[in-house]
């Protein structure tokens, strides 16, 4: 690699490195105990992560978010395929979506926390419908846009109407799906904190909560970190697997793209 | 990705060469010419593929001169650097006999891909370069109807570019160049895209319009017969590495008709020819 | 409206008012109790009682300051960047890796660093509010700058126009619909985050009325403000659409 191409992939590295000596620089000014040092902060990770119960929280997280974001898969790429290629449904979902969408899903927390308690089921509920919305809307405009003459052609060599929604329309509109649930991703994670946050039961979002009632705020500036961490990584691994799958599709700029 | 070129290469001409054509002082004087261009793209990595090599070419005020060739032979990049849109790697380009530097409203170009600016109407393209060389709104918006006029547009002033067809759009497109009266059109196959009759009949509105304005003309295509039909002049170029093959003269009277030239020998023999010179060209790199 | 316009609306409209049937039957049936789930009548009817009620209005237009301010600073600053880092390469070095870095932050988790660096007041809501809806914009205006035909601009510099003046004849316009396209995506992210930041802290505002009846289990009370930021949302997409139809009338349907 030349060392134009090493300095590229390492940009992001050296935009961390550089907001974290901003951070540095300017609490080192304010000088309050409420703004500690990055330096501080990242010196309060260890004690978190190295905590058996703050990790199991932050485990516990990951893992709702993970069940949240599978359901939500598996059940908006089927409907957003459909909407897009049958009239009559999307006719049906479309207002619908349309007064939901403004919503904040996070919001019914309170509301589903009262009919099926502060478990799991209302913190995997909440996080479907928040990823669910943006993967139905990526599938039915990447199903909506696909050639019609590629169904022709599928038509003229005998396949059924369920073989080209899987075989034709699928894959020719995976890369608007990905993008989608791209989106869908960091979604998850911002459901699942806030969620947290209003619910104040466990998890990532109530460490970060908690600290800050207690007024620990290395620990508050850490959890940022850990949580801003996760979500990077999360996108980066997500998008080398969407690089993989749509290898054939137009290539995209590296920078992200929508989020929602 | 792509990072929008704004210094399409050096400023614009702050002060362009004027615009009006000296008609009638030196009918044969040099309005372009070329000089050892030669013109370099980097390819991926280290590899660089010669686009032009070493071109030398004058082309007097008032001709009508095409450039043919097979496609990758640089005709376009050539036409881009009298443009000003594109610096020579080589050699120097020169208008009036001032080196080019950059785009400037003295050379006038009309693109195949129409290029208009979907959020202005068809009266707002036309006027748009009128507007940006200070004309005063009530008088552009005056010249830009007598020019849409011209075009056969009229009526459509308030229409969108999305609205019209192929043919209406380049029409507003050629309207749009020739109101701030460019000395040189730069024509890059503008008549690509469209249907084989609107083609014919844009051909002889160009016509028309230059045998009033007696601009000179440089205009890419791949259509042989197109070539002959409309030019005093056809520049044959060859590919691997762009260079130009024959400079061929045309010598047809004027005003042409297409219905008479069609019967003509001499015209079919132009295009025989030329079309055998393109071919010769074509087996040494197949 | 044609015969096929009318069937579209009246299938749009079934789900909804399934919806409302069931949520209906629920209760009449006996499956919920109206303490959990009140009956879809009485809360519409104090939605309707409450916009005459000083305190509601009040609330209403807390989060409305704060979407807007959010919203506002967002385009602009997400905008001037966007164009910035399409234009010159120098910029783009630098925004690029930040943007890759800090957009797939869930920005609400800065929440309590902006609680103790700008206080419990409109400021800290305002400012996550523009943090979370600035990248879409940012993205989509860059995307939208980076895509401008190069002979529009080509054709623009033929004309006369000054390399300075490119920008804002040429770029910005054709890249108009792309920038609309991310402000309604920054809008609704607006909407959402609003709400939140009002629940988590706040003194007024809808998130903070919601929160305020989940205390005392005014469950009535609980749905009148995410019917009331629903509505919001659906008003200001439908004003965005109606200035997007307006700024793209010379665009071509996408």
């Amino acid at each position: 690699m030349t060392v134009r191409g090493v300095l590229k992939t390492l940009s992001p590295l050296f935009a961390c490195i550089g907001l974290l000596c901003v951070w540095q620089i300017a609490s080192l000014r304010l000088d309050t105990e409420s703004s500690p040092t990055a330096l501080e902060a990242i010196k309060a990770i260890p004690s978190i992560l190295g905590d058996k119960g703050s990790l199991l929280n932050i485990l516990d997280s990951i893992r709702r978010m993970a069940i949240g974001l599978v359901l939500a898969v598996m059940f908006a790429i089927p409907l957003g395929l459909l909407m897009g290629r049958i009239k009559a449904v999307a006719a049906f979902f479309n207002p619908l979506m349309m007064i939901i969408y403004p919503v904040p899903k996070a919001a019914l927390m309170p509301i589903i926390m009262l009919w099926m308690g502060v478990g799991d089921v209302s913190k995997i509920l909440v996080i479907f419908l928040g990823v669910s919305l943006p993967i139905i809307y990526h599938a039915f405009q990447g199903s909506k846009a696909v050639e019609e003459k590629m169904l022709w052609s599928g038509a003229a060599m005998g396949m059924s109407a369920p073989m080209r929604m899987l075989r034709i329309v699928l894959p020719a509109a995976l890369p608007e799906i990905l993008t989608g649930c791209r989106t869908g991703l960091v979604l998850a994670l911002i459901t699942m904190i806030t969620s947290e946050m209003i619910a104040r039961q466990s998890g990532a979002g109530n460490i970060l909560f908690n600290s800050l009632d207690m007024a620990q705020y290395d620990t508050v500036f850490a959890m940022i970190l850990i949580i801003g961490a996760m979500g990077i990584v999360f996108d980066a691994a997500f998008e080398k697997l969407r690089l993989s799958l749509v290898r054939w599709s137009q290539p995209r700029d590296d920078m992200p793209l929508s989020f929602t | 990705m792509q990072v929008v070129s704004l210094r399409s290469d050096a400023h614009t001409d702050a002060e362009p060469v004027s615009g009006r054509k000296s008609s009638g002082v030196d009918s044969a004087a040099a309005m372009i010419e070329i000089d050892h261009v030669s013109q370099r793209f980097q390819t991926s990595g280290k590899q660089s593929h010669l686009a032009l090599s070493d071109i030398n070419l004058t082309i007097e005020d008032g001709a009508f001169v095409s450039i043919l060739g097979p496609s990758g032979c640089g005709k376009s990049t050539l036409l881009y650097i009298v443009g000003g849109f594109v610096q020579p790697t080589d050699g120097v380009a020169k208008v009036k006999g001032k080196a080019i530097t950059g785009p400037g409203p003295d050379r006038g170009p009309v693109f195949q891909e129409f290029a208009l600016f979907p959020w202005k109407n068809v009266l707002g393209n036309v006027m748009y370069g009128l507007r940006q060389q200070g004309v005063k709104r009530a008088e552009a918006e005056a010249r830009g109807r007598k020019l849409l006029e011209m075009v056969g547009l009229k009526g459509y002033e308030n229409f969108y570019p999305k609205e019209l067809s192929g043919g209406m759009k380049q029409r507003v497109a050629i309207a749009r160049t020739l109101a701030y009266d460019p000395a040189v059109l730069l024509m890059d196959e503008p008549f690509g895209a469209l249907d084989a009759h609107t083609r014919t009949r844009l051909q002889n509105d160009l016509l028309d319009i230059w045998d009033r304005q007696r601009k000179t003309v440089l205009f890419v295509t791949h259509s042989v017969e197109e070539a002959v039909y409309l030019s005093d002049k056809v520049i044959v170029m060859s590919r691997s590495p762009g260079s130009i093959k024959q400079i061929v003269d045309i010598d047809l009277p004027r005003p042409r008709k297409r219905a008479d030239l069609l019967l003509d020998a001499r015209f079919q023999k132009y295009i025989v020819d030329i079309e055998k010179m393109i071919d010769d060209g074509g087996k040494d790199h197949l | 409206m044609t015969q096929t316009r009318i069937n579209s609306v009246l299938l749009g409209i079934t789900p909804i008012v399934l919806f409302i049937a069931l949520w209906q039957s629920l209760i009449s049936f006996g499956f919920a109790p109206t303490s959990l789930l009140p009956p879809p009548g009485a809360v519409f009817g104090k939605l309707a009682k409450d916009f005459f009620n000083g305190d509601f209005l009040h609330d209403i237009a807390a989060t409305l300051i704060r979407l807007f301010a959010g919203f506002g600073i967002a385009v602009v600053v997400g905008v001037f960047i966007g164009l910035a880092a399409a234009v010159s390469p120098a910029i783009n070095a630098v925004v690029k890796p930040l943007v890759r870095v800090l957009a797939p932050i869930p920005k609400i988790a800065l929440y309590p660093a902006l609680l103790l660096i700008l206080g419990f007041d409109h400021a800290s809501k305002i400012t996550l509010v523009t943090a979370d809806a600035l990248f879409p914009i940012l993205l989509s205006t860059y995307y939208g700058a980076s895509m401008v035909e190069q002979k529009l601009i080509w054709s623009a510099m033929a004309a006369g126009t000054p390399r300075w003046q490119i920008l804002f004849k040429v770029v910005l316009p054709a890249a108009m619909p792309s920038i609309l396209t991310g402000c309604r995506i920054g809008l609704v992210i607006s909407c959402i985050v609003v709400f939140l930041a009002e629940m988590i802290t706040s003194t007024d505002g809808l998130g903070h009325m919601l929160v305020q009846a989940a205390r005392t289990f005014q469950t009535v009370d609980m749905f009148v403000p995410l019917i009331m930021i629903s509505m919001l949302g659906l008003i200001l997409n439908s004003l965005l659409h109606w200035l997007r139809s307006y700024l793209l009338r010379g665009f071509p349907e996408v």
